[in-house]
């Protein structure tokens, strides 16, 4: 009797942490194979490779707790690093460059706020519209050419490596990591994301200024986007507007492989780390393996349909039971 | 705006805001660029209607019915390589009819996929579709292994798929006749058979629709399939205009073919709008681009423009029922 209530108590642990369930099993089944995998250069080439996917993730992870979501990241990257690699190529000093390129961020959040809080629209697919609009523009900007920086000071920003060994970008990563679990743990606006999420209109009730922080939540994660886009932009030292195609899909796909569900109200930062973590180990795994980009790719499109889809089936069980 | 409820013109402007965009975009056009009413221009206008509205036509019936599908990009890119590779073994009409068959159970094994999963919302909904549509571009790429694929290499006759796409009649392009024969069946399908009513009823409530005792997970499987019917006959339009297909082929035709729906006046959430009106979606979008090509603008201000109004239209939309 034990052992059956125990294996149910496994069964939920492992239903509620898929992706940290993946994760080992890739590892495990990496023991097996005679790579490159388990050593500390690989490991810190893909935080390194997958830092900027993360760093937009956590903006997004915010929009997404208050019951949001944000797929015109991937426009919005696109935008801060072109808008940066231009003002630098101008001659304007870089932080004020760096400065400009995430007030447009914050435009594009204030816009994207207006449209889905104030005006109560459904933000994926206004956000998906945004997301166009904004590549759109990109094109305009750059003529479809990739604009290189002529700055050296700007591609050191993504490229130097602390204490010798450890990559910027995943130094870059860590402290924006702990902003924003600090963020959403310790501070009241965290919270009110929280309760908003959770329930829209007992917030209301309670006394929360629903409306602002909502808006807000939406300005956070176009301001980091265009950061993310900023310090890939200084990593390739080219603004282009082929940057950031897929990334709004994969973000907001990854945000939710972690846990953090699109309902609102549940989730946080580790869980999006985690989520987007696999997606990367999915294809460095595979990268090690030698298997073909194709493959990869389907592997890929199986993964989310798997597990977004277990999620689905999980709440379709509990709406059963209830 | 209480008080032009009263305005019997603007209250007619209100419903046909579509019918009133293209007669302006029109008349405007003719001014600045007279060349825009001859003949050739009219020519192309109907040429590049070609493969859009097919795709329209499909989402038109996945939106009413209160969901959405971006896997359509993966279904026209799978169906279109594989007709094509399968001219020389079955012959040009079974190659067609393949094709179609197969984007009819794509279609399907999205619905069922979905119904498996219990997705709900809109949200779940994207995030599986988006997944199985990289799932279906891999498969193309698999196939193809990233070539061109050309149907004016096959030994056997392709007298259907250049009749589709190079014969007019009068000045009305063949594929343009099978679209609207398409479009006649499917308006009745939609208003007149108890399982068009099902899937409007499907949009509209759904506790109603299975309270009134539809079958809703085969209601929904229904409106995939149709939608991935439609895709492949886009496909078909697709190639046999181009002459080619390649496993990317379908590219943006998903955010395109939405967009015809909402502006349109089809509302995403569902249980709203009708198949006619997807039409007008389709002929003012192709229009705009068509008239911005006519005053030189830049096909990146099309993208702009077209997100533009995609975000727009879904505002306006959502402040009528506000």
């Amino acid at each position: 009797m034990n052992a059956k209530a125990n294996v149910n108590k496994v069964w939920k642990v492992i239903s509620k942490q898929k992706a940290v369930v993946a994760i080992l099993v890739l590892m495990v089944m990496m023991l097996f194979f005679d790579t490159t995998f388990y050593t500390a250069y690989n490991w810190l080439d893909m935080l390194r490779s997958t830092a900027i996917l993360e760093i937009v993730a956590f903006g997004v992870t915010v929009a997404v707790i208050c019951g949001g979501c944000d797929l015109s990241c991937g426009g919005t990257l696109c935008l801060g690093g072109i808008i940066a690699v231009m003002m630098v190529n101008s001659g304007i000093p870089i932080p004020i460059a760096i400065l400009v390129a995430l007030l447009s961020g914050a435009v594009v959040g204030f816009i994207n706020g207006f449209l889905v809080v104030h005006q109560k629209t459904e933000p994926f697919i206004i956000t998906l519209g945004m997301g166009m609009l904004l590549k759109g523009i990109c094109q305009q900007l750059t003529d479809a050419h990739p604009l290189t920086c002529k700055s050296k000071g700007f591609m050191q920003i993504s490229n130097m490596k602390f204490f010798g060994a450890v990559p910027s970008l995943v130094v870059y990563m860590v402290i924006l990591f702990v902003i924003f679990y600090c963020l959403m743990r310790f501070t009241s606006f965290g919270r009110n994301c929280y309760a908003i999420g959770g329930n829209y209109e007992v917030a209301k009730y309670s006394g929360i200024k629903v409306v602002p922080i909502k808006w807000a939540a939406f300005v956070i994660s176009g301001v980091v986007s265009t950061l993310a886009g900023v310090l890939l932009s200084s990593r390739m030292n080219t603004g282009s507007s082929v940057y950031g195609d897929t990334t709004g899909m994969l973000v907001n796909c990854g945000v939710v492989i972690g846990g953090t569900s699109f309902a609102g109200g549940v989730g946080g930062m580790i869980e999006s780390f985690i989520g987007l973590f696999v997606i990367q180990l999915l294809t460095n795994c595979m990268n090690q393996l030698g298997v073909d980009s194709y493959y990869q790719r389907l592997c890929e499109g199986i993964l989310i349909v798997v597990i977004i889809g277990s999620d689905c089936f999980g709440r379709k069980l509990k709406r059963e039971r209830v | 705006m209480t008080k032009t409820k009263t305005n019997p013109y603007l209250e007619f402007l209100k419903q046909n805001l579509v019918l009133c965009g293209i007669v302006v975009l029109i008349i405007v056009t003719a001014i600045a660029e007279p060349k825009f009413l001859g003949t050739s221009n009219l020519n192309n206008v109907l040429r590049q209607l070609g493969p859009l509205p097919f795709a329209a036509l499909g989402m038109t019936f996945v939106i009413i019915g209160g969901f959405i599908d971006l896997s359509i990009v993966g279904i026209i890119s799978l169906v279109g390589v594989i007709t094509i590779g399968l001219v020389d073994p079955l012959g040009q009409v079974g190659a067609l009819l393949a094709g179609i068959l197969l984007g009819a159970f794509l279609g399907w094994l999205n619905g069922l996929v979905l119904t498996t999963c219990g997705a709900m919302t809109q949200a779940e909904v994207l995030f599986i579709t988006y997944g199985m549509s990289s799932i279906y571009t891999a498969l193309a790429l698999i196939y193809t292994g990233s070539e061109t694929l050309r149907i004016s290499r096959s030994e056997k006759s392709i007298s259907i798929f250049t009749t589709l796409g190079s014969t007019n009649i009068g000045i009305i392009p063949v594929v343009l006749v099978v679209f609207v024969i398409v479009l006649i069946l499917m308006h009745l399908f939609h208003r007149k058979t108890i399982w068009g009513r099902a899937i409007a009823l499907m949009g509209g409530n759904k506790d109603a629709a299975y309270l009134a005792g539809f079958n809703m997970k085969r209601t929904m499987r229904l409106a995939y399939a149709i939608n991935g019917t439609m895709s492949a006959l886009a496909s078909i339009a697709l190639l046999s205009r181009v002459t080619t297909a390649t496993a990317t082929s379908g590219a943006n035709y998903e955010t395109n073919a939405i967009l015809c729906v909402v502006v349109g006046g089809t509302t995403l959430k569902g249980g709203k709008g009708s198949v006619l009106r997807t039409m007008l979606g389709v002929v003012l979008i192709t229009l705009l681009g068509n008239c911005m090509n006519m005053l030189n603008l830049s096909t990146y201000m099309q993208t702009v423009m077209r997100g533009a109004v995609l975000v727009i239209a879904i505002w306006l939309d959502n402040r009528k029922e506000l």
